[in-house]
């Protein structure tokens, strides 16, 4: 039977909670979300430091660890400018879609099971990962509107690349993870980490969990797939005439995508919330295995050289996108079958 | 409240819609559509339809309109010509749209505004429009309209593909090196 949420229906949902516990829930997520964000930056120079044999920022408290707070200090107070040749309101809109989309993805990410009253996720949708995938292609317009609306080649090129590349990416990416949807035999993500009991499906899925982190990269425009930020070649693509907390939105965002694809990953392959230890810690597992999904991103970003434009079209299409699909198939023969 | 939602969703989807056809820029035609097809998901998911809302926003917010996105933006900076159309034409096209119209008001006062009098119904049933539900419907009820629409896009594709690459073999037209894909 439908609930009801603030007087509206809410479309069939596996568990609902009451509204205030639903209301007191998204602020902690959203809060333990947000706050990973600037650690995660914070490592990353840190890291990024240790493989390029530096220090990294050591300056702004013991070990440098006040550093993303001074960061957004700065953002924050820095003048918020719009270039002359900017198309005026979409230039403003267009960071606030890429981080509303992303905020509104972190919903579904389940940190644990149902326990006494409370769910341990935003929300437990029976379309589950197609929620996913719908707020991450609303989060693709936030940069093809920076990119073009900024008026500048630079960032038209980084949009346009953008968009090249989420087509290319996003089909390969729902293939792989379909092999796992077959498997558990729902969308629903809760059902699909309870579904992980016996085994943690990246054994059985492997082929599937590479595609999805190979995808994932590209979705999050991490190296080695950057190319619409390309600064080499672009100077910060899309992002290339923004500034101040506009840039930090970006910013923030596309760190987020990183945690988002990281607890996607986890939930699908990595047995989400599942580990040894009593009930309270399955939030913790969950967040210690989208924590080492991050550092996976961070490792890669610090050891490969990126892509060219057209070798990252041709093994989207050409390499990835059989191998997904021939991956469903197999799946689907072999679930068939026994 | 669920009215305000609705009023709110058909307004944003009706706006959208008029906003494709009246604005002059391509490209901002094609954001108004992104627009129109967001919040009729929106109406879909009041509706409890939330696997066509999904979809919906999936497929053609995220993939179709990505591509119109991209062909508006690399050539929609072009001012092309008013085109004038002959005056047979002039005659033909608004009949054939008023003889649209007259069949969709049939069809839709025959068989919709029925319903639109009702509430519609007490229960709704358990899992209605979840995937699940809107599977069983595709496998079972409607299994060869479903597979009739999948040959039918297949064939689509394949004659794309074709029709691409016979352009392609001839040397002359086509720049060599550069960023192709």
């Amino acid at each position: 039977m439908p609930g009801l949420v603030l007087g509206l229906p809410l479309a069939d949902t596996n568990f609902v909670d009451a509204t205030w516990i639903m209301i007191v829930k998204s602020i902690v997520i959203f809060l333990v979300i947000l706050n990973i964000v600037p650690i995660l930056l914070l490592v990353e120079r840190k890291l990024l430091g240790r493989f390029q044999q530096r220090y990294g920022p050591n300056r702004v408290g013991p070990y440098g660890i006040m550093q993303p707070l001074a960061d957004v200090g700065k953002l924050l107070s820095k003048q918020s400018f719009r270039p002359k040749g900017a198309v005026p309101i979409l230039y403003e809109l267009a960071p606030a879609l890429t981080i509303i989309s992303a905020v509104l993805t972190i919903a579904i990410l389940p940190f644990g099971d149902v326990k006494g009253d409370v769910g341990f996720y935003g929300i437990d949708v029976p379309i589950g990962i197609l929620y996913f995938f719908a707020f991450s292609s609303i989060a693709f317009y936030g940069l093809l509107l920076g990119g073009w609306a900024s008026g500048s080649k630079y960032s038209f090129l980084g949009a346009m690349r953008a968009a090249a590349q989420l087509i290319s990416y996003e089909i390969a990416m729902g293939l792989a993870l379909l092999g796992v949807v077959i498997m558990a035999g729902s969308l629903s993500l809760v059902d699909i980490v309870k579904a992980q009991g016996e085994v943690w499906y990246v054994v059985p899925q492997f082929v599937g969990f590479l595609i999805f982190m190979v995808g994932g990269f590209a979705e999050t425009n991490r190296p080695p797939f950057d190319l619409p930020e390309a600064d080499a070649e672009l100077v910060a693509g899309y992002g290339t005439e923004y500034g101040g907390m506009r840039f930090g939105s970006y910013f923030f965002a596309e760190y987020m995508e990183i945690l988002i694809v990281s607890g996607i990953a986890s939930t699908m392959f990595l047995g989400g919330w599942m580990g040894p230890g009593p009930g309270w810690m399955d939030p913790i597992w969950m967040l210690f295995k989208m924590w080492m999904l991050a550092m996976f991103f961070i490792w890669i970003r610090a050891t490969l050289p990126r892509f060219r434009y057209d070798q990252l079209m041709s093994f989207g299409w050409k390499i990835l996108l059989p191998l997904a699909t021939l991956n469903v198939l197999v799946t689907a023969i072999l679930v068939v079958a026994t | 409240m669920e009215q305000i939602a609705f009023f709110c969703g058909a307004i944003g989807a009706l706006g959208g819609a008029i906003a494709v056809v009246a604005l002059k820029n391509p490209f901002y035609s094609v954001l108004a559509l992104v627009i129109h097809l967001v919040f009729l998901a929106g109406i879909f998911l009041l509706l409890m339809a939330q696997f066509l809302a999904a979809a919906l926003i999936v497929v053609y917010a995220g993939a179709v309109m990505v591509l119109y996105v991209f062909v508006a933006a690399y050539v929609g900076g072009i001012e092309e010509p008013r085109w004038d159309s002959s005056p047979e034409l002039k005659l033909i096209g608004p009949i054939a749209a008023i003889a649209l119209f007259v069949a969709i008001s049939i069809a839709i006062v025959g068989s919709g505004l029925s319903a639109l009098s009702t509430t519609g119904p007490d229960d709704i049933p358990a899992g209605f429009g979840t995937p699940e539900a809107v599977g069983h419907l595709m496998m079972e009820d409607f299994l060869i309209a479903f597979e009739a629409a999948s040959i039918l896009l297949l064939l689509a594709a394949v004659a794309a593909i074709v029709l691409a690459g016979r352009r392609r073999e001839d040397p002359n037209k086509l720049p060599k090196g550069g960023e192709s894909s």
